[in-house]
């Protein structure tokens, strides 16, 4: 509530009370193909600031326009038209389509381009262009889209996704985009929440610009290195205009781990184990039928924008997200507002942009329980009507006690166990862009942003699960616990911008400063039902400030030859004084030969554009910041030590390094834009060369010298680089009939230069023993490449248990002879998308594939072996077993053999749409449709889903299921 | 008139845009953040309050029982799970699993195959974490001596019996580091040799090994010894003399190892200190390794204890493991340990070579000291894997003399007994035996005292001929069993390596096998190795 009243006051106190005086000169816009209005035009005198935009009917009014001048009409996805005006009432006026989209405006850091300016790696990614279908979160409308942009979404209900542009830079610093919210740097921290973006609304946002290489996202300094996702929320517009858009979704479970049935079960103990029949139940359950739901989903969104107050151009939606996960219990509910109050005054030379989002976010976590629903014995019920526990099955001693280390009923679990977040979320920003009176090449910008989130989670385990903490024999307690999280993060931003052309030659130079303060703080009440367990503690991160001065040109000389340089001076209190600051420069170029006489005329060839871009970015967000500082911690009431009959507080210090700084990331990028038959083929290529070095790495400390013996050190170097290439090609345009395809494909490849002291770093733990890794870091490969044994097979072709290769030779097989033998990453990752409209009907698809990658199956390396079956109880394990035939899991674990080729072609979704228009509604037009989102896969991959994150270990999952959708849009 | 309300709106427009910026701008100065939390301090901050150079020293001996300041699923050493890498828990793992005396079920876990078959590698994790926890003791009494010097209190004005206690703070000090470098002499024959003169930081500093080593502990000790508090007179758990000369014995009795040179008579020597310092042997021997051992008697033989609490000292290695791990599958024991009924399911048996101790001549039947299960399980391990194999022991409990239960059922409160007198006793007879002077029938004596303790009467005692080294070495591991004592004193008897004395798994196969001599050593871990090249690698490896 009182973020709701802050909300309101802060709306109040920003209304305009000025409306602006106007005459007559009116018009309508048609789009050529169609005959359809446009609304949203953007009509302007050319060479003023006079300007207005179409209503919905594509009709617009504008004053004052002095005779002679020209009228331009523009609007995204069209050519732009221009008229000049001879005194007439009314300039009716047809816009065509641009396939090219050269004049698409594109969002960059501190202002705006047009695609047709651009120097860097950036893509644009408007309305039009988003995903369909059951699209719960932001990132999720962009996925295989974009060319070097992966997204990995996992399959709880409102899942983060783990987003990667180029691969990622960093080793143990995050590999996250920045994500920018209408110019408000948005923090990576999803307290509470099910991610940073789970928050937003998907249907608020207009479009996302990507900023792939350095030239492009340097302007973000030590935060640009990972690249930058802006995203552009919907602004009010003139002339009114109500959306209503709703879906209903069921998902289906699309696949189950195989095991022993409950009778292929009693079979295998009888067969192999004969003396632990005992041990089998007289029930037949299905453990993963027993979890899993079918789920339900429903989305509705209501935005109506129009001119609120005389001409204050406003958009106001609500939303509401239901969202029930596959796994029993688990949901996700969202209610969201948005408010956008867009007003323009003195003739357009002052914009002022408000836009205030609260969301309302409701998770129930459901734990992870597919490793019990794998391991319980099928021949056991789910229901006890003897057990204490709730009446759930559990495995007891003689007294009805449950034992330790053994399977829990992963049912009860599920149903005794509620882990609840609500999250309260505001963010919005105020800016101004005002073109100075007595200077009108200059214009000043203010941005004030500001994102605050609260959020509690609420868990506990009952009283009557044999999964709490236990008191004495037979007394469980449960568990239980509040935390509460808090975070604020605020922005200025100030910069002027000042355009002016000599002759053919433009130039624009933006300048400025901009400062953001991120404030965390967490209070956990620890588990209560545990009396020995820490009370409650409040933590408070020290303040993040970020502090930077920038600067842009971007010069062109005839629209055909384009330079843009950059330099950011930027500032970070995560580091100490000596290395706080650093410059991050970037220069770029282009050169738009189609331009040039000898291409002009082409009737092939519309477009060629080469780019080449190179600057310097960093990464300050690091796990632990604050090593600079000489720091002592004080203990907590279970960490403390004895002396006399007294414990004592402990008070020791931490791991100091001085010199700690950010990472720098230097990126190379070459491109070329091409366009044929009129833009009807066009797309990009582009290579890329990033070399990340002072990475951040845990590495080895001199033992002793330090007070630890690891720690971040900007130490290691790593490579990436990469092909993209983009078509885009305009089957048909017909007036019945428009096709269109995309399909992009990216190659990376990456690799360590260097470590610690050469040193391999052990990394990715997986399940089966206490510490265990997969993975390592070594010099030479790509991170997180999976280092194994190298397994011996007889020569029938069967693995022979336990056997490997001595890769050194040295008679003795330990640590020292495992080998890099695959990695969890894609080599190559495709995207293809169709869209089709015939009359009133729209079918469009999408279709993702990755090659390279492998996954460790760690669900059959941890399990799938005969030693597993009896352990105090009796155990199932994955059929893979037959296969196999491995009885000890600590002699296989470590095997290739459970590295496996994890290549896929997803097709994503699926949606067929058919539209009324206003000939047969009377008024508005209606849109419905229908899909299936997770189609098909198609891999080799013998697990659930070849599409992990998890570096590529697959040790369970929640899995995707298949959704089926029906929505409606309405809208007039 | 519109027109000027135009201008004028547009000059205030502009002026409140400045107004903005000039608001919000903060200058670099902002940049300076210090922590907010109150667990969290500068480290000049740290020291303002006077209670804080008891809390550092604290931390300074906590280093011994926990693995982080707030959690024990951390760890403030990396390359290896967090439990793994405590600090006894490392002494277990090296000298004892590395033994005839125990087995580790999980072969799994990382390295532990490797450290109980006696074919471990330089990137052993059991063998990182005892490394880089010795150093890291060594670091933490370094930073308190740094923190303490007369310039440093003056400073802060610190005076009175805070200054005089502080003294002693540390010398106490000084036994830890020396404490953890002879850990590192025993296990690794070297150290990295940092002092408080050092700086903190990423220097490589030289390393210090075999009779400088010694030599420099050997210094330390000795002249930490006058400003200890007298044997048995310091809190409970804090260094006395007693301590010290515990060290110094224990350096002394296997100097022969460390150097080349033997020095029993030495140990005789401070041996005969300690037996004239006021220890006792606990009636039942069993306190010694209760959950009340530092209430129920006990605390008179445990010369030096590492504390644990279940509410209060919480880690997953020390006596937690220990008694969790010593819970049997399918005995479900738990309940009778004082843990949860199933302990960490079956994570330790004893290997048969251990069990005969007890298990060849009937007389053991009844010793106190013969905790061993053996009801419907066999005494050989076929299968490591298999936890019904091979006899359990009880000799850690959570559960108090008085028969009640710990504070905790995962965490236990028994005080892990680092040295006791028992073993001062045992020293005594060893270093008479192998030359060191002193007297024959008095070894005799303790021996007895021993076994009359053990055996609750004298039925169990020996005779002058029947106190032979080989018995020695027998009885050693019949009263010291998973004391991490193990490994060291094979060593001394020349059997660890080799093939005169081949226990199960040892070298690998279940019928063991010898394993060459550079193994009395372990390897520097490889980590240690590249960030200071300094350290050395022992031979072999």
């Amino acid at each position: 509530m009182k973020i709701l009243l802050k909300g309101i006051l802060f709306v109040l106190l920003f209304l305009p009370i000025t409306t602006i005086a106007q005459s007559t000169v009116t018009g309508t816009v048609t789009d050529a193909a169609g005959q359809m209005p446009i609304p949203g035009v953007n009509v302007l005198v050319e060479g003023s600031t006079n300007g207005t935009t179409t209503d919905f009917d594509g009709n617009y009014t504008l004053n004052n326009v002095p005779e002679g001048a020209t009228l331009s009409f523009s609007y995204l996805g069209f050519r732009t038209q221009t008229i000049p005006f001879t005194g007439q009432s009314t300039v009716d006026v047809t816009l065509t389509e641009d396939a090219a989209e050269l004049d698409a405006v594109v969002v960059v850091g501190y202002g705006t381009t047009t695609k047709k300016d651009l120097t860097g790696s950036v893509s644009l990614i408007g309305e039009e262009d988003f995903n369909k279908g059951n699209n719960v979160t932001a990132e999720n409308l962009l996925n295989g889209r974009v060319a070097g942009l992966t997204v990995n979404t996992g399959g709880s209900p409102g899942s983060g996704s783990e987003i990667r542009i180029r691969g990622g830079a960093s080793l143990n610093a995050s590999n996250n985009p920045l994500i920018v919210i209408d110019g408000l740097p948005i923090n990576n921290v999803a307290n509470g929440g099910r991610s940073v973006l789970s928050s937003i609304n998907p249907a608020d946002i207009e479009s996302f610009s990507v900023l792939k290489d350095a030239s492009a996202a340097a302007i973000y300094g030590n935060r640009g290195a990972n690249g930058v996702i802006i995203i552009t929320t919907k602004k009010g517009r003139q002339g009114l205009k109500v959306n209503f858009d709703s879906q209903a979704s069921v998902a289906r479970l699309t696949d189950k781990i195989d095991l022993f049935s409950a009778q292929e079960y009693r079979d295998l103990i009888n067969d192999r184990f004969p003396d632990r029949t005992n041990f089998l139940g007289n029930a037949n359950t299905d453990w993963q039928d027993a979890i899993y739901r079918e789920a339900f989903s429903s989305q509705h969104n209501l935005s109506v924008s129009g001119n609120l107050a005389a001409n204050l151009p406003a958009r106001l939606s609500i939303s509401r997200a239901d969202q029930e996960g596959l796994r029993k219990t688990s949901s996700f509910e969202r209610t969201t507002s948005s408010l956008s109050l867009n007003p323009r005054f003195f003739d357009g030379a002052l914009k002022i942009d408000f836009n205030a989002n609260l969301s309302w976010e409701r998770n129930r976590f459901a734990p992870g329980i597919e490793g019990n629903a794998i391991e319980f014995n099928p021949t056991q019920p789910i229901f006890d009507p003897n057990s204490r526990y709730d009446g759930y099955y559990e495995y007891t001693d003689a007294n009805g006690i449950a034992l330790g280390n053994v399977p829990r009923n992963p049912v009860a679990q599920l149903m005794q166990t509620q882990d609840i977040a609500s999250v309260r979320r505001y963010y919005g920003n105020f800016k101004v862009d005002y073109k100075l009176p007595f200077y009108e090449p200059l214009r000043a910008v203010v941005n004030l942003g500001i994102d605050n989130s609260e959020s509690d989670r609420f868990f506990e385990i009952d009283r009557n699960s044999a999964l709490g903490t236990n008191a004495q024999e037979g007394e469980a307690l449960g568990q239980r616990s509040d935390t509460d999280f808090k975070s604020s993060n605020r922005l200025l931003d100030a910069y002027l911008v000042h355009t002016k052309a000599f002759g053919d030659f433009n130039t624009e130079i933006t300048a400025g400063y901009s400062y953001q303060i991120f404030e965390n703080e967490n209070f956990t009440t620890g588990n209560v039902r545990d009396p020995n367990t820490p009370p409650a503690e409040l933590t408070i991160d020290p303040d993040v400030v970020l502090l930077a001065y920038f600067a842009r040109g971007n010069f062109n000389y005839k629209q055909k030859y384009f330079l843009s340089a950059s330099i950011r001076r930027d500032g970070t209190s995560r580091f100490g004084e000596d290395e706080r600051f650093g410059y991050f420069p970037a220069v770029s170029g282009a050169w738009q030969l189609s331009d040039e006489d000898f291409l002009k005329d082409s009737n092939t060839l519309s477009l060629l554009k080469l780019r080449a871009g190179y600057g310097i970015t960093g990464q300050q967000d690091i796990p632990s910041a604050y090593d600079y500082l000489a720091r002592y911690g004080l203990g907590n009431t279970i960490s403390q030590y004895q002396f006399g009959d007294q414990f004592f507080t402990i008070g020791q210090p931490f791991y100091r390094n001085a010199g700690i700084k950010w990472e720098e990331i230097t990126e190379y990028n070459l491109g070329l834009d091409y366009g044929f038959f009129s833009g009807k083929l066009s797309g990009s290529l582009d290579f890329f060369r990033k070399i990340s070095d002072d990475l951040l790495s845990g590495a080895p400390v001199p033992d002793g010298v330090n007070f630890s013996n690891q720690g971040l050190q900007n130490i290691g170097k790593l490579t990436t680089q990469g092909i993209e290439f983009v078509v885009d090609y305009n089957l048909a345009s017909l007036e019945d009939f428009n096709w269109n395809v995309n399909y992009n494909v990216t190659y990376i490849d990456r690799e360590l230069n260097r470590l610690a002291f050469g040193q391999d770093i052990l990394v990715q733990g997986i399940s089966g023993g206490t510490g265990n890794t997969i993975a390592v870091h070594r010099e030479g490969y790509a991170p997180f490449s999976f280092f194994t044994y190298r397994q011996l097979y007889d020569t029938a072709g069967n693995p022979v248990e336990g056997a490997y290769v001595d890769v050194n030779g040295d008679g003795i097989l330990n640590d020292d002879d495992k080998y890099i033998s695959g990695n969890g990453r894609a080599d190559v990752t495709m995207g293809f998308q169709s869209s089709m409209n015939y009359k009133a009907w729209d079918f469009s698809f999408n279709l993702r594939a990755s090659f390279g990658n492998d996954i460790y199956n760690n669900v059959n390396s941890g399990r799938a072996q005969y030693g597993n079956v009896f352990r105090t109880v009796l155990n199932n394990v994955p059929t893979q077993v037959l296969e196999s035939n491995f009885t000890n899991t600590p002699d296989v674990i470590l095997s290739d053999y459970y590295i496996e080729n994890a290549d896929f072609l997803r097709m994503d979704n699926i949606t067929l749409g058919y539209t009324f228009d206003e000939d047969k509604l009377g008024k508005g037009t209606l849109r419905l449709w229908t899909g299936v989102q997770n189609v098909f896969v198609i891999t080799d991959y013998s697990g659930l889903d070849p599409e992990i994150t998890n570096n590529g270990v697959d040790n369970t999952i929640f899995p995707r299921g298949r959704t089926f959708l029906f929505g409606l849009n309405y809208g007039f | 008139m519109d027109f000027k309300l135009n201008n004028m709106l547009k000059l205030k427009t502009f002026a409140f845009l400045l107004l903005l910026v000039g608001a919000f701008i903060s200058c670099e100065s902002d940049l300076e953040v210090t922590p907010e939390d109150d667990d969290e301090l500068l480290a000049d901050g740290f020291f303002e309050t006077e209670g804080a150079y008891k809390q550092a020293l604290a931390g300074v001996y906590a280093n011994l029982s926990l693995t982080s300041i707030n959690d024990p699923g951390g760890s403030n050493i990396a390359g290896l799970d967090a439990g793994t890498g405590q600090y006894i828990r490392g002494l277990f793992n090296l000298q004892n699993l590395s033994t005839d005396e125990v087995i580790w079920t999980y072969e799994n876990d990382p390295g532990l195959r490797g450290m109980q078959r006696n074919t471990w590698s330089s990137d052993n994790p059991l063998i990182l974490g005892v490394f880089a926890r010795a150093s890291y003791e060594i670091a933490l009494a370094n930073e308190f001596l740094r923190q303490t010097t007369e310039a440093r209190l003056n400073d802060r004005g610190v005076s009175g019996s805070l200054a005089e206690d502080i003294q002693t703070y540390r010398a106490e000090a000084r036994v830890l580091r020396a404490l953890a470098n002879y850990h590192l002499l025993d296990m690794f024959g070297k150290a990295p040799f940092v002092t408080e003169n050092d700086a903190v930081g990423f220097d490589q500093v030289p390393e210090i090994a075999g009779t400088e080593l010694f030599n420099y502990i050997e210094t330390e000790l000795t002249e930490a010894l006058p400003n200890l508090v007298a044997a048995r007179q310091n809190e409970y758990a804090r260094v006395d003399q007693g301590v010290a000369n515990m060290l110094l014995a224990k350096l002394y009795l296997n100097a022969e190892i460390y150097t080349g040179t033997a020095r029993y008579a030495d140990c005789v020597g401070i041996c005969e200190t300690l037996i004239g310092s006021g220890y006792s042997l606990t009636p039942n021997y069993l306190f010694n390794f209760m959950a009340d051992n530092n209430s129920n008697g006990a605390q008179n033989e445990i010369i030096f204890p590492i504390t644990n609490d279940g509410a209060r000292t919480q880690n997953y290695g020390g006596t937690t493991i220990i008694i969790q791990g010593e819970v049997g599958v399918p005995e479900n024991n738990g309940e009778s340990l004082g843990v949860n009924p199933s302990g960490f399911g079956g994570l330790f048996r004893v290997r048969p070579d251990f069990a005969r101790l007890f298990t060849n001549n009937p007389i053991y039947q009844n010793d106190t000291r013969n905790t061993l299960i053996t009801q419907d399980r066999p005494i050989e391990i076929d299968n490591v894997g298999n936890t019904a194999q091979g006899y359990l022991i009880t000799k850690f409990t959570n559960r108090t003399s008085t028969g009640g239960f710990g504070s905790d059922r995962t965490f236990t409160d028994t005080d892990y007994p680092l040295f006791r007198y028992a073993d001062v006793l045992l020293m005594y007879a060893e270093a008479v035996l192998r030359g060191g002077g002193g007297s024959e029938s008095l070894a005799l004596e303790y021996v007895n005292d021993l076994r009359e303790r053990a055996f609750g009467d004298t039925s169990g005692n020996i005779t002058q001929a029947q106190l032979t080294l080989d018995f020695l070495l027998d009885e050693r591991s019949r009263e010291l069993y998973w004391e991490s004592h193990r490994r060291q004193d094979l060593i001394r008897f020349g059997v660890y390596t080799g093939s005169s004395y081949l226990w199960s798994y040892k070298g690998g196969p279940q019928s063991g096998t010898s394993f060459p001599d550079f193994r009395k050593l372990f390897p520097i871990p490889n980590q240690s190795r590249s960030s200071n090249p300094n350290i050395s690698q022992n031979p072999g490896y």
